[in-house]
């Protein structure tokens, strides 16, 4: 299954969509989980208030117990909840003050508090009055009501207190059940969106994969099909080269047969011709020099002269252009041998070879060193450099004194080699047709057959690399080769 | 040559021209040998080898070869390795003639046993003096019978 780039896109604004609102979720769930957990530090105030003020009354009752239960049976005992009361009373009403004020709630017990301390005075005068034995005095101050009025005060002060505390109670457990449902209600939506998130992703990743396993398998098929058409391709190439060269053999072979004939027949003629310009004039005497005579005169002595001379000198080119088609063909078919070289010592080599034209022309060399090291097949690469030297210095300009600079550098990985002259240039429109074989440029004045420049880019091109020129007319030509840095470990082997 | 054994020249040479101009050299030097001329290889063969080949009519034959390489019908070398395997040809001294400067064929012949080897040069002059220098070659050099 292709997946597209709109596909891709939508998948991606799925997903973090899906994100978003699964970050919403979890923050709603945290701001829930956090209301229900001070509803419930809430509650648990509410609770202690509502406790507090029930031990309050609990101890002032206890108290009140104490006392009357010693009034009415004078016996100690009855006291112990009493006096315990003494104690405890004034801690708890501190307690309850504190539960209130932590819950926000009017705190100011001032009133309470007076009423307890003189409640307490009430059971202390009575109790005092019993143990001085005066029992009767103790009932008769029960009696006068106002111990019972002081308590019933004291109900009414705590009992609006508990009452609120209920409520709130109340209030608070109905909002926390509400605080648990919402709670719950978002963790579960959250759950739900995340398994659907989890499972949207996994049938994304899973799709991709498969499509990227798919991708992968056709690249890896395009692969080997393309391995094989160019291994393909590399036979009929080489099986194209093998036929021209043995093409280029044969027909030059084939051409010089005939080539020997015309010359050889011709040498007969002059031999012949020459035996004519000997015995003709004996053999003809006075008519010789007369009129009669000058048609055969013409003849002998230069017509067939001329043209047997034009024959020897289209042969002798004819075999020129032969020797030089199997020159090229020897060449294509012949192993090449990489080996570490030199290249400035191949310049130096080069130069010094053709010295004395140097001297004779007066032409300054330069080799610009030091220059890059390469692996590749000596005798192409002597052959190359020299053809290029040889004709730098050939088609000088008479103009003025010739300069050629040759300078070598790496690029890109590659071996740059560049020989520059200020020589008289190739015209623009005769750039790419000086590598042609039997092609040459400009003033034909100097010797050669055109041969040169084809055979220096084959040999480039059998070394792996290639050949530009650039080239002003009267300024100057830059021949540039780039050349790969090591030969091929396989070179292209034809013979 | 030898008194009393005449020694033939046999040219196997497809090319008429050349094999004209051969002859006119080979005579102008002065040798008189007889000449037998072979247009192609299967003729040459037959009359070296025989019928069935096996080289019987040539066992007392004194002959020195002159071979082109390039042949209509099969090539010179496969003449050379057929003439130097046969116990009754194998000591006719055999010239290569040819147009053929390979080196690699030239070495080819020497070592299947070709005698001379002499590029055919285009420049006739060096030809006629090749072959000029051959037949006073012809004239010193003993022929020995091609078979014993």
């Amino acid at each position: 299954m292709p997946t597209d780039r709109r596909t891709l896109v939508q998948s991606i604004v799925g997903l973090v969509l899906g994100t978003i609102a699964l970050m919403v979720v979890i923050a709603f769930a945290l701001l829930a989980g956090e209301q229900t957990r001070m509803r419930a530090g809430a509650l648990n105030m509410a609770q202690d208030t509502r406790l507090a003020a029930s031990a309050l009354l609990r101890g002032m009752v206890d108290a009140e117990t104490g006392q009357r239960g010693y009034l009415l049976t004078g016996d100690k005992k009855y006291l112990e909840p009493y006096n315990e009361a003494q104690f405890t009373v004034s801690d708890r009403l501190k307690g309850l003050e504190q539960d209130l004020a932590a819950e926000g709630q009017p705190s100011d017990l001032h009133a309470l508090n007076n009423l307890i301390a003189e409640k307490l005075s009430e059971l202390h005068q009575t109790v005092s009055l019993v143990e001085a034995g005066d029992s009767a005095a103790a009932l008769a101050r029960v009696r006068d009501n106002r111990g019972k009025l002081l308590m019933d005060r004291i109900r009414d002060r705590l009992q609006p207190i508990s009452d609120a505390a209920d409520q709130r109670i109340m209030k608070l457990t109905g909002d926390l059940a509400f605080s648990a449902l919402m709670l719950r209600y978002v963790t579960g939506t959250g759950a739900v969106l995340a398994l659907i998130l989890g499972l949207t992703s996994i049938v994304t990743v899973r799709r991709y994969l498969n499509d990227l396993r798919t991708a992968h398998g056709e690249l890896e098929a395009f692969n080997q099909t393309l391995e094989q058409r160019v291994a393909a391709r590399t036979l009929a190439l080489t099986r194209a080269n093998e036929e021209i060269q043995r093409f280029a053999y044969i027909v030059s072979h084939d051409l010089r047969a005939p080539l020997v004939n015309v010359m050889g027949f011709t040498s007969e003629l002059e031999h012949g011709l020459a035996v004519c310009q000997r015995e003709a004039p004996k053999l003809m005497g006075a008519t010789w020099d007369k009129a009669e005579g000058r048609e055969m005169r013409a003849a002998v002595s230069e017509e067939m002269p001329e043209a047997i001379d034009f024959i020897r000198s289209s042969t002798r080119r004819m075999d020129g252009l032969i020797n030089a088609i199997l020159k090229l063909s020897r060449e294509g078919a012949r192993v090449l041998a990489p080996e570490p070289i030199d290249l400035a010592t191949l310049f130096d080599q080069t130069v010094s070879a053709v010295g004395h034209q140097i001297h004779d022309k007066g032409v300054e060399v330069l080799i610009h060193k030091p220059m890059p090291d390469i692996v590749s097949d000596r005798l192409a690469l002597e052959q190359i450099i020299g053809n290029l030297i040889d004709n730098a210095i050939k088609y000088l300009s008479p103009s003025r004194p010739g300069r050629v600079a040759a300078r070598a550098f790496l690029q890109s990985g590659q071996v740059v080699i560049e020989i520059q002259d200020n020589g008289r240039g190739v015209a623009a429109n005769d750039l790419q047709r000086i590598f042609e074989l039997f092609r040459r440029a400009g003033a034909q004045d100097q010797p050669g057959e055109g041969i040169g420049l084809a055979h220096v880019r084959a040999l480039v091109r059998r070394l792996g690399g290639d050949i530009d020129v650039d080239s002003q007319t009267d300024v100057g030509s830059t021949f540039r080769i780039v050349l790969p840095r090591q030969l091929g470990a396989n070179p292209q082997e034809n013979g | 040559m030898s008194e009393g054994t005449p020694v033939s020249i046999v040219m196997i040479e497809d090319d008429e021209g050349h094999a004209r101009l051969i002859e006119r050299n080979i005579r102008r030097a002065g040798v008189n040998n007889p000449i037998e001329h072979f247009l192609n290889g299967t003729d040459a063969l037959r009359y070296i080898l025989g019928e069935d080949g096996s080289g019987a009519p040539s066992a007392h034959r004194h002959m020195l070869i002159l071979l082109d390489l390039n042949l209509p019908d099969m090539t010179g070398v496969s003449i050379l390795e057929k003439l130097k395997s046969n116990p009754h040809a194998r000591r006719a001294p055999v010239v290569v003639l040819t147009t053929t400067d390979d080196k690699r064929e030239i070495d080819r012949c020497y070592d299947l046993g070709a005698n001379v080897y002499i590029t055919k040069p285009v420049d006739y002059d060096g030809f006629a003096g090749a072959i000029r220098q051959l037949g006073l070659f012809f004239s010193v050099m003993q022929v020995p019978e091609a078979g014993s």
